[in-house]
């Protein structure tokens, strides 16, 4: 829901913040691989049928040449990817390393855009990559990477009000800081 | 790998599989159903945000009069504070207005609509209005500005609708360049940014005698856009070794876009 009152910043070359797909790598960071890829079934899933596209219509005399759209679908497989990047650093989450995973989520982000344009280009033909297409992916990823603090805090808190225990090593004192 | 990973992987393939498969109907059909279930929320955010917008506007006002105020009565400042909120009815009023007489004027039935939520997707150029099937709004259906042409409806729902824009590379129009025979498809461009980014109008001959200030309107060609709704006008004209290509700058400012109209089919029994 609260993806839906983020509209794109303008003065950023359109760039959003990415609330959903977030939330999903800071969870895919904290639940095992079965979780993970049930939540990028869901959060794929979701967000192509929010953003999914219909046909070009009218006369294909006169429309001869449509433009494609990408299939209902692809986003839950770039999910899967994301998710597998971000279960990747899990040990170092796990001994609460969390700022690795905000990092990492950025990086996520970035891929997870920079796929997205290169599958638009390769349905579409015509590869074009002009730098505010650049500028766009780069300022959606670091943006969105601010916010993870946050959600990750909101996990914590969410995980703690359900009495749920994250295996997070980092709570013990010892050699915190020496691994 | 576990075997219970190895089971969550196969399911997942599966459901990627069955979702990647579906047909456009059952697309459009998962789609009206999650519309269908956000739109009132998408309906009381957008009043949310407006008030908040007003909030802050009232906010910023009232920080740029606190400086006057302390030179100036307080009655004075009371009386200012009426007229500036006066002057945000004018604006309101001479908007309003115009929206109205471009409804009574248009040859062709319209519905004025409200633009509850900008552009929330990375790359497609899309808005979401207040008006869906409930009130006749259609997939494909024009959608219009008292400036020209502001995209076509992609995806109607039962009380909202999502509005692929003119600046969008999906959104292809048939058009003409106002006073030459030269015809072509009008669409947007592939990542660019900005509230109104130029669009492409190519298929041109590649000596065509084009120049920058020239009109462009739809042909009504295609089966869906009306005739002669103006898109916008030639900026450049280049020509290639197959076809010539002209960048065109919309006629519609998108980011000052607040009502738009749909241009509903006359229903059978209409005269």
């Amino acid at each position: 829901m609260v993806q839906q009152f983020l509209p794109a910043i303008s003065g950023l070359y359109g760039a959003h913040v990415l609330i959903l797909p977030l939330v999903f790598l800071c969870c895919s960071v904290s639940v095992n691989f079965a979780t993970m890829l049930l939540l990028a079934f869901i959060c794929g899933f979701l967000w192509d049928a929010q953003h999914a596209l219909g046909p070009q219509g009218g006369y294909p005399e006169i429309y001869a040449d449509p433009v494609e759209s990408l299939r209902f679908g692809y986003s839950i497989i770039l999910y899967a990817m994301m998710g597998l990047l971000m279960q990747g650093i899990q040990p170092l989450f796990r001994k609460g390393k969390w700022h690795t995973s905000s990092i990492l989520a950025g990086i996520a982000i970035f891929f997870y855009l920079f796929s997205e344009y290169l599958l638009i280009n390769l349905v579409r033909g015509d590869f074009s990559f002009p730098p505010t297409a650049f500028y766009r992916i780069y300022l959606t990823s670091a943006l969105t990477m601010l916010f993870s603090p946050l959600i990750f805090w909101l996990i914590f808190q969410l995980a703690s009000a359900c009495h749920h225990t994250i295996r997070y090593d980092g709570l013990k004192k010892e050699a915190r800081y020496l691994d | 790998m576990k075997p219970q990973n190895l089971i969550a992987l196969l399911l997942f393939i599966v459901g990627a599989v069955w979702a990647l498969t579906r047909s456009e109907q059952s697309v459009r059909s998962i789609q009206k159903t999650y519309y269908s279930a956000i739109s009132p929320f998408l309906k009381g955010g957008s009043g949310i945000e407006t008030k908040a917008s007003e909030f802050i506007k009232e906010a910023e006002h009232s920080q740029e009069w606190e400086a006057k105020y302390k030179l100036a009565k307080e009655e004075l400042d009371k009386k200012r504070m009426e007229v500036a909120h006066l002057r945000k009815l004018e604006l309101e009023n001479a908007r309003l207005s115009q929206a109205l007489k471009f409804q009574q004027k248009a040859p062709f039935r319209v519905l004025a609509a409200k633009i509850i939520r900008r552009q929330p997707s990375t790359w497609w150029r899309t808005v979401t209005i207040d008006r869906g099937e409930k009130q006749d709004v259609g997939v494909q259906l024009p959608v219009l500005s008292p400036e020209g042409l502001v995209g076509k409806v992609d995806a109607p729902s039962e009380n909202t609708s999502t509005v692929i824009l003119l600046t969008d590379e999906k959104c292809q129009v048939s058009a003409k360049v106002d006073g030459t025979p030269e015809v072509g498809i009008v669409s947007g461009q592939r990542g660019l940014a900005g509230d109104s980014p130029s669009l492409r109008l190519r298929f041109l001959s590649k000596d065509a005698k084009i120049k920058a200030g020239m009109l462009v309107f739809t042909t009504g060609r295609g089966g869906l856009f009306p005739p002669d709704i103006l898109l916008g006008t030639i900026k450049t004209f280049e020509s290639g070794p197959l076809y010539g290509e002209a960048l065109v700058k919309p006629a519609v400012d998108f980011a000052a876009l607040h009502t738009v109209f749909v241009k509903i089919p006359k229903s059978p029994d209409s005269p």
